[in-house]
């Protein structure tokens, strides 16, 4: 016969035991989205890598990649995280291979899922508002009668004994594109940090591939516009 | 009628002046310093000034005495305003600047107008990375002031009237608090009153020929979509005009020389070879009336500088893909690298550049010589 003292320690120890785990996935701390940028299986490098032509003959090197992130929700069934003036401009240009968002003070382990956008909605777009990486000002910003470039790809392409510039400015509302991703104990790290990984070649490599010789540019044509841009939906995905 | 409601949102947004007054922990070590008010369009966006050296009016009337006092220099004979003439928007009107030696400069000498915004590296090859750290480097340049920063510390210790304002502004004389206080002043030079910024604030229509040339400033050109323009705004932001501000997005190599010519520019500062020959894309703030053009001067006219970009770009490694690409006739690029603008665009452009003008600005007392106006000893 086991005596109630021990069954009243044994509750105790369990009880400790369920604060801990559910203080330790309440406590607020710090989430991090990691995004690294690569094309197919090849990380990016800038100027000096050359990588295929997905959809023709031909390599190509990228000079400048930037694009919008935005409206970033964590989603559970409690309760929503929505973050506040949310417009980060990834580059992956200034000192690391990768571009992170951090968000301070959050219980990481309640989210179900992960939800943001490539592009600006179309009222910040239609506006020349100030908030978060938005800047009239910046080299992403068409004009106000225009509105911003979503995604910005230039570089050159090298293909039949010549070379020619390559420049892939996506904006318009109609481009914008909501993203979403679950979210379990496996994906978030120990330390708080998710990563993503960026695909440039999804932007090409469709079940139509482009084949850049045909399309070096897009910009303000709405129908290639709209091809570059579908491949947004598979454009980032869970490392 | 969207362009209309656009027009119209820009418009409200501009009339909306940001009155700022600064509030930040002054480390000054006197504590009765007075804080500058300003006025600055919304569109102008987010500015930010350093903690160490809030914007006093103390700190902005000793910077604008240093900047017009030849005491900066070697032989007493140049100040910064040498270089930077209030009527030609702080600029000098030579293709190279001449300082103390006699010699011509490597550059042309900058305009110096709304630093608070746009690149945060300055001077064209972007070798410094704060105002402040800007102010020191003419001052000990051999060609451009020949001094020595205790000599000069000693020299202005030595006068009544710096004594005071060194005392009043920063509490003590020395090179950090020279620096400080010539920065303090340039922030002050702000621009906001040409006649494109009322057209901004609704207050005024541009003539047709204006308003074709700032559609033209403002768009890259398609001819996919039949959409004709100027190329300005990839190098040169749609409000303040001046390159952009992020991290080294406001330099660019806009086709001056080919390999074998080219400057190294921004390669200079980052030893990246892909920063060969960028420079910075000035802003267009008063444009007309800082001649001549580039990092060298070498362009007399805005007719030149525009014939530049329509016919006489030179290709290199590191020339801007987005200008080898613009080109307003469709496939035309194979050869030679050309806008292929007609000349009545060519005309309604530099129409548009003039609207960037701003007469108060130039004539502003604020920013002038107060030896002239019998201020130094207030």
């Amino acid at each position: 016969m086991i005596k109630p003292f021990k069954i009243v320690g044994l509750i105790s120890v369990l009880l400790l035991i369920s604060v801990a785990i559910v203080w330790h996935n309440t406590v607020p701390k710090q989430l991090t989205l990691r995004f690294y940028p690569f094309l197919g299986s090849q990380p990016l490098v800038l100027n000096n890598e050359k990588y295929h032509n997905p959809g023709g003959e031909g390599v190509f090197t990228i000079r400048d990649f930037q694009f919008f992130i935005s409206n970033l929700v964590l989603r559970s069934k409690r309760n929503n995280y929505t973050e506040l003036e949310s417009y980060h401009l990834a580059r992956f240009d200034v000192g690391k291979a990768y571009y992170e968002i951090v968000i301070s003070e959050i219980s990481v382990s309640d989210f179900q899922q992960l939800v943001f956008s490539i592009g600006i909605d179309s009222t910040a777009n239609g506006t020349i508002v100030i908030a978060g990486d938005l800047d009239p000002n910046n080299r992403m910003a068409w004009n106000w009668q225009v509105g911003y470039k979503f995604l910005l790809l230039e570089g050159s392409l090298y293909s039949q004994m010549k070379q020619q510039p390559l420049v892939y400015h996506i904006g318009f509302n109609e481009s914008y594109t909501r993203l979403k991703f679950p979210l379990n104990s496996t994906i978030v790290s120990n330390d708080g940090i998710i990563k993503l990984k960026v695909d440039i070649l999804a932007l090409f490599d469709q079940a139509e591939p482009i084949d850049m010789n045909e399309i070096p540019k897009v910009k303000f044509d709405p129908e290639d516009v709209a091809k570059i841009a579908k491949g947004f939906q598979h454009f980032i995905s869970l490392m | 009628m969207f362009k209309v409601k656009f027009l119209a949102a820009v418009s409200l947004s501009c009339t909306v002046i940001i009155v700022v007054s600064i509030f930040v922990f002054s480390t000054n070590k006197q504590g009765d310093t007075q804080l500058v008010e300003f006025t600055t369009p919304f569109v102008f966006g987010r500015f930010q000034i350093p903690k160490d050296n809030p914007l006093t009016v103390e700190s902005v009337k000793l910077g604008r005495r240093l900047f017009y006092d030849p005491i900066l220099s070697k032989n007493n004979k140049v100040a910064c305003a040498n270089c930077h003439k209030q009527s030609l928007a702080f600029t000098d009107g030579l293709a190279l600047s001449v300082g103390v030696s006699g010699k011509p400069l490597s550059f042309n000498s900058m305009s110096l107008v709304n630093l608070m915004w746009g690149p945060k590296h300055f001077f064209w090859d972007g070798r410094a990375n704060s105002l402040e750290n800007q102010a020191l480097q003419p001052i000990e340049h051999v060609d451009e002031m020949g001094s020595n920063l205790d000599d000069l510390t000693e020299e202005l210790s030595e006068i009544k009237a710096y004594q005071t304002l060194f005392e009043q502004a920063y509490g003590e004389l020395n090179a950090v608090s020279i620096a400080k206080a010539l920065a303090n002043f340039q922030r002050t030079l702000i621009s906001s009153n040409s006649p494109y910024d009322q057209f901004l604030r609704g207050e005024i229509s541009l003539s047709p020929q204006e308003e074709f040339g700032r559609k033209l400033f403002m768009a890259h050109p398609d001819t996919k979509v039949s959409l004709r323009g100027g190329n300005c705004i990839d190098c040169h932001s749609q409000f303040l005009t001046s390159g952009f501000s992020s991290f080294f997005d406001g330099f660019s190599n806009n086709g001056l020389d080919d390999d074998e010519n080219l400057a190294e520019g921004l390669f200079g500062v980052t030893k990246l070879e892909a920063h060969r020959g960028l420079f910075k894309a000035p802003t267009l703030r008063n444009i007309a009336v800082t001649a001549p053009y580039m990092h060298d001067g070498r362009f007399k006219t805005l007719e030149e500088v525009l014939a530049h970009y329509n016919s006489g770009i030179k290709r290199s490694k590191t020339l801007s893909p987005l200008i080898i690409e613009a080109d307003n006739l469709a496939d035309s690029q194979s050869q030679h690298i050309s806008l292929n603008l007609a000349p009545h665009e060519v005309v309604a452009i530099i129409s548009f550049l003039h609207t960037l003008t701003d007469e108060s600005f130039l004539t502003n007392k604020a920013f002038s010589d107060p030896f002239k106006t019998g201020e130094p000893n207030d």
